[in-house]
């Protein structure tokens, strides 16, 4: 207990979104407990539509049904844990940064991991010309931190410091076992509405002509299903963006906080914001990774953008 | 009955002793750790050095004063035997490679020369964790005097002989290292 409250005296920052002192602890505590809810929720979403989803086309096959949503529910989380910070690497052409070749990158970060008082991570390099960056890993033992060469030409040392304890900051906060755990919801819902409403096109129109009776109970859990189906990927993914904004904002402070230089990342900001270049071009599931959103959308509601805008967290980061 | 309170409190006397104990002794621990971290650094530097200067003698023979400085705190860094020796002659060293590298944008050729630009780099790049470093041990070393200087780890620290730690200063000049930038 007092060895907690004491370090939470040091390791505490302002969170820049309530203006209250939160504690990294406390942060690093609540993502790890939310990834295992998570994960459990996943589990049981899955399970009790599977339950529904036998009831409505086959009762008999319910255990078979049930089993089926367990294997696949558990296999994904657990894909989720040990394998999302390759799958993120490959998916965005990284490849590891040599001392001979970096060498300015591998001694920035190296810096910056002393700083954070967390190993350094594995460094990868991205070979495009628009500048970004993203940090992957379970946890900071398994922690990675990709570079695009666009960002180092981009930025001087103290901005490309910036960026590094931002990303760091994600590592060292447990923010990727969070979002990959919360991608895996995301993912499990949508493919799940898709083989629902698949199934239920075929199953209605069999249930028809064979068995008359029954109907109205059926048509109910239809309707629930299909309403819960098409509803739970939107809240899904308006929870995803919210938290993610969030952690964005607590990133940039905690980032602030390892460098003792908010200029510097604002600085990196700033220049990003200006940049007219060329865009990088990632997947979808990928894209809340990056430091700056890496696609730009002029028509994007601030509700719906995985990174609050730069000029807010400018800002912010001016304000300290 | 009484004996029964007597050996609760027994019991939680010795679970508060334990864990005031391990508690400084992991916040010693730590910042011990920090300094290794820096003093690994230091190391590395000087065996940069020896390398850096001939390459610069190369161009620019006749800046005796500035391989002197050099080579006197080198020589420092390598009698130190306490932290605050060590951090003495390490902020002599940081003074002098700021000389050498001021000297250095005179001269085309050495900064052109790949050697020289590789060791900058290396020698930036070791500056920039030795600060880093720094950062941290001076937050450990406050976690650790705040530990022992409040109860309850200031009832243990005296029987455990364990005295308040001195930060390390940061000199003025380290704000402004060199900044080399390789694309």
């Amino acid at each position: 207990m007092t060895s907690d409250s004491r370090s939470r005296f040091l390791d505490s920052i302002t969170d820049v979104v309530t203006g209250r002192k939160i504690s990294l602890l406390d942060w690093k505590t609540a993502n790890i407990r939310y990834s295992v809810l998570l994960a459990l929720f996943t589990v049981g979403l899955l399970v009790a539509l599977a339950y529904l989803l036998a009831l409505a086309i086959e009762p008999g096959a319910a255990i078979l049904y049930i089993s089926l949503a367990l294997v696949i529910s558990l296999t994904q989380s657990a894909i989720a844990y040990w394998y999302s910070d390759k799958l993120s690497l490959v998916a965005s052409g990284a490849r590891p940064a040599t001392r001979e070749e970096n060498r300015y990158l591998v001694n920035v970060t190296e810096a910056v991991a002393i700083g954070a008082g967390v190993p350094t991570p594995r460094i990868f390099v991205i070979d495009s010309p628009a500048p970004n960056a993203f940090a992957t890993g379970r946890n900071p033992r398994h922690g990675a931190i990709a570079v695009t060469k666009g960002l180092m030409e981009l930025l001087d040392r103290q901005e490309l410091e910036g960026v590094v304890a931002h990303e760091l900051s994600h590592i060292r906060n447990y923010d990727i076992l969070f979002t990959s755990m919360l991608a895996v919801t995301v993912g499990a819902i949508i493919v799940l509405r898709d083989i629902v409403l698949r199934a239920t096109r075929y199953g209605g129109r069999g249930r028809r002509s064979t068995e008359r009776k029954g109907g109205q109970g059926q048509a109910l859990i239809m309707i629930l299903l299909v309403v819960l189906l098409i509803l739970a990927p939107i809240l899904a993914t308006i929870l995803r963006l919210a938290v993610s904004r969030r952690r964005e904002f607590l990133a940039d402070a905690t980032g602030a906080y390892i460098t003792r230089n908010p200029e510097g990342l604002a600085r990196a900001l700033e220049k990003l914001r200006d940049y007219q270049g060329e865009r990088l071009e990632v997947s979808e599931g990928v894209r809340h990774l990056f430091f700056t959103n890496p696609v730009r959308r002029f028509n994007a509601s601030n509700l719906l953008a995985t990174h609050p805008p730069l000029e807010e967290r400018i800002d912010r980061l001016r304000r300290m | 009955m009484a004996t029964i309170i007597i050996l609760a409190l027994l019991v939680a006397i010795a679970l508060f002793v334990i864990s005031t104990y391990n508690r400084i002794v992991t916040l010693e621990n730590r910042f011990g750790n920090a300094w290794s971290q820096i003093d690994v650094q230091l190391k590395r530097r000087n065996d940069l050095i020896p390398n850096l200067v001939e390459t610069v003698k190369g161009y620019a023979a006749h800046e005796k004063g500035v391989f002197e400085a050099v080579a006197r705190s080198r020589q420092a860094m390598m009698n130190a035997s306490s932290v605050s020796e060590s951090a003495e002659a390490a902020n002599m060293m940081t003074a002098a490679l700021g000389r050498l590298f001021a000297i250095s944008e005179a001269y085309p050729e050495l900064k052109a020369n790949e050697n020289f630009r590789v060791l900058q780099e290396e020698l930036s790049g070791i500056e920039n964790k030795i600060a880093y470093a720094r950062q941290f041990y001076n937050d450990a070393v406050l976690q650790y005097n705040n530990a022992i200087e409040t109860v309850p780890g200031v009832i243990l620290a005296g029987p455990m002989g364990k005295k308040e730690q001195v930060f390390l200063e940061i000199p003025e000049t380290e704000r402004q290292a060199p900044k080399v930038s390789f694309g």
